[in-house]
């Protein structure tokens, strides 16, 4: 294995673990949540990991009645920051990833209020592609930024999900069909949070048939996220 | 010729009864895999065994599928031209049954079986009788044992539509039958695979007669279709199933506003053999394979596709679909297919 591909498969597995606690905390289970008790600071691995879960990395906070970061708030923001800040968006950054930044940057300043002075304030990601894209390139877009669909973040986002709900719906059965479940989770917690999601899509039984498909954690949050905060799949 | 041909270039979308459907790329389609079928005319001759030791998949099955899609063209395709190329087919098939003698022949060999009513109804539908052959299935389709439940639902429906085909009471309630399939239930739009995708073609084609009654799809259900569609024409263009994306495209014409996907037709016609033909999947069989593999490789796809290109021209007129295409489609009541213009 390259050096190249080790470091691939270490951060995947950091990953990996915190998804699994993060699942778990949406559930409602385990110790209490906070970012800091998940990963280690000290981890070189833990900026980039919270770069790639984005605002799930801080998703346990939108539970009703949760705590909040409580007396890890100063360190899960050092954690956020030292994400941000190692890997900011530039020139090149896709689409996808620009507004996953935004989402990690608005669930830090909904879930960490009391630590988020000084932070970053990024440009508007692009967002032409929203009404542009064919259905199965949206789609697949759109699942990426599954950590964004959390109650109070991106609510413009959602406006405009809401009027292309049939293509990600039918991007759900494309997903489904190949068996990408990562993908198809995703979609189903987005279409979880739109209201016109087409009843014969049969969500909530989908929602529960790709959790039970696949063992993959981030797959997890997804399908838990749709039930605990948006009602669905359970 | 078996080598992968170049798609037919594209067009402008012309208005059609979907608003968009590029007809110059249809008819194109459609004319050139009817030729292909009358240039394979010989291969959907029947053996001598057919009614006896002829494995029916390989003789009856082809010859079904031939005079059902011809059928249909022959009465519905805007196109004189593409009718009276149709009709042709249409005329072969019939001729191959010994003008309806097979199928005396074939319910007297096996009295309970579906098939040979199925297939003498495509002829009864177009006015093509066989007097023996009527008094036999009014008999055979009488009996008790006639009755029994069939395993396959979509199946049944197809046995209900030959039925009224031939002018016999039907066996069961069609709408009743129709509520145990795929477009009754509407399943999960997610599970459905191969198998049961191509149920939901068949029950939407057993109850609209083949595209000829649009207006026999519910609203729930062409609604339904309308919200799938797409999703499992894109699944199965992925994984070059043409067979069962032509029969989606068709079901697709079928709907009330008949969505047109420029974007499908051209991915079928570019996957089609030099010389018109679309194979089940994949690529076209390679150079070097055998006549009769590439015909069983290819016909029922290239039926399909002229079939489904016939329903998505749209204006077509069969519009009037309870009326029987009896005399149009005897080839000797009909020198001129000028005449039947719009039957």
């Amino acid at each position: 294995m390259t050096d190249q591909a080790q470091g691939a498969a270490a951060l995947s597995a950091v990953i990996a673990d915190a998804a699994s606690e993060i699942a778990l905390a949406l559930r409602g289970e385990g110790d209490p949540y906070a970012l800091s008790r998940i990963l280690r600071q000290e981890d070189a691995l833990a900026p980039a990991a919270v770069r790639v879960l984005g605002a799930d990395a801080l998703a346990p906070y939108a539970l009703d009645g949760h705590p909040g970061a409580d007396g890890a708030g100063n360190a899960d923001a050092a954690m956020v920051r030292e994400a941000l800040t190692a890997f900011p968006p530039t020139g090149d950054t896709s689409a996808v990833s620009a507004w996953s930044y935004h989402g990690l940057v608005e669930a830090s300043r909904a879930f960490l209020p009391a630590h988020t002075t000084r932070w970053p304030s990024p440009p508007e990601p692009g967002d032409d592609w929203l009404d542009t894209e064919p259905w199965p390139r949206l789609s697949h877009r759109v699942s990426q930024l599954a950590s964004l669909a959390l109650p109070g973040l991106a609510l413009d986002l959602t406006d405009r999900l809401a009027g292309r709900t049939e293509d990600l719906a039918r991007g759900f059965v494309r997903a489904v069909r190949r068996r990408d479940w990562h993908q198809s989770a995703g979609l189903g917690r987005w279409l979880a949070r739109l209201p016109q999601t087409p009843p014969t899509l049969g969500l909530d039984s989908g929602l529960r048939f790709v959790r039970q498909m696949s063992d993959d954690p981030r797959v997890a949050i997804h399908v838990t996220a749709a039930q605990r905060f948006f009602g669905r799949g359970r | 010729m078996t080598t992968a041909r170049q798609a037919a270039p594209q067009r402008r979308p012309t208005a059609g009864a979907g608003g968009d459907a590029d007809a110059e790329l249809l008819d194109t389609l459609v004319r050139e895999a009817l030729g292909w079928a009358e240039r394979n005319r010989e291969r959907f001759r029947l053996p001598p065994d057919a009614s006896t030791t002829a494995d029916p998949n390989l003789t009856l099955k082809p010859l079904g599928e031939l005079a059902e899609l011809s059928a249909l063209i022959a009465a519905c395709h805007p196109l004189p031209a593409l009718r009276a190329q149709a009709e042709r087919l249409f005329s072969h098939a019939w001729e191959e049954t010994r003008e309806g003698d097979l199928f005396t022949e074939l319910i007297r060999g096996e009295p309970q079986a579906a098939y040979p009513v199925e297939l003498y109804g495509v002829f009864a539908r177009a006015g093509l009788r066989n007097t023996a052959v009527d008094a036999l299935v009014r008999t055979t389709t009488a009996l008790r044992g006639w009755r029994v439940a069939r395993e396959d639902h979509t199946r049944t429906l197809s046995v209900l539509n030959a039925e009224t085909r031939i002018g016999l009471p039907p066996h069961a309630d069609f709408d009743a039958v129709l509520a145990h399939t795929g477009l009754g239930r509407l399943p999960e739009p997610w599970l459905l695979e191969c198998r049961t995708a191509y149920g939901l073609t068949h029950d939407v084609f057993h109850l609209t007669d083949w595209g000829r009654d649009r207006t026999r799809l519910p609203p729930a259900s062409a609604e339904y279709l309308r919200l799938w569609l797409p999703a499992w024409v894109d699944s199965w263009l992925d994984e070059r199933v043409w067979d069962l994306v032509g029969e989606l495209l068709a079901v697709t014409a079928c709907l009330p506003d008949a969505p047109f996907d420029p974007v499908a037709w051209q991915r079928l016609a570019g996957a089609r053999t030099a010389d018109g033909a679309l194979p089940e999947q994949g690529d076209p069989p390679p150079p070097g394979t055998g006549a009769t593999d590439v015909f069983f490789a290819c016909y029922h796809s290239t039926l399909v596709l002229a079939f489904a290109g016939t329903l998505a021209r749209g204006a077509h007129p069969c519009a009037n679909a309870a009326t029987n295409v009896s005399a149009s489609a005897n080839p000797t009541a009909n020198a001129n297919p000028e005449s039947e213009a719009t039957g």
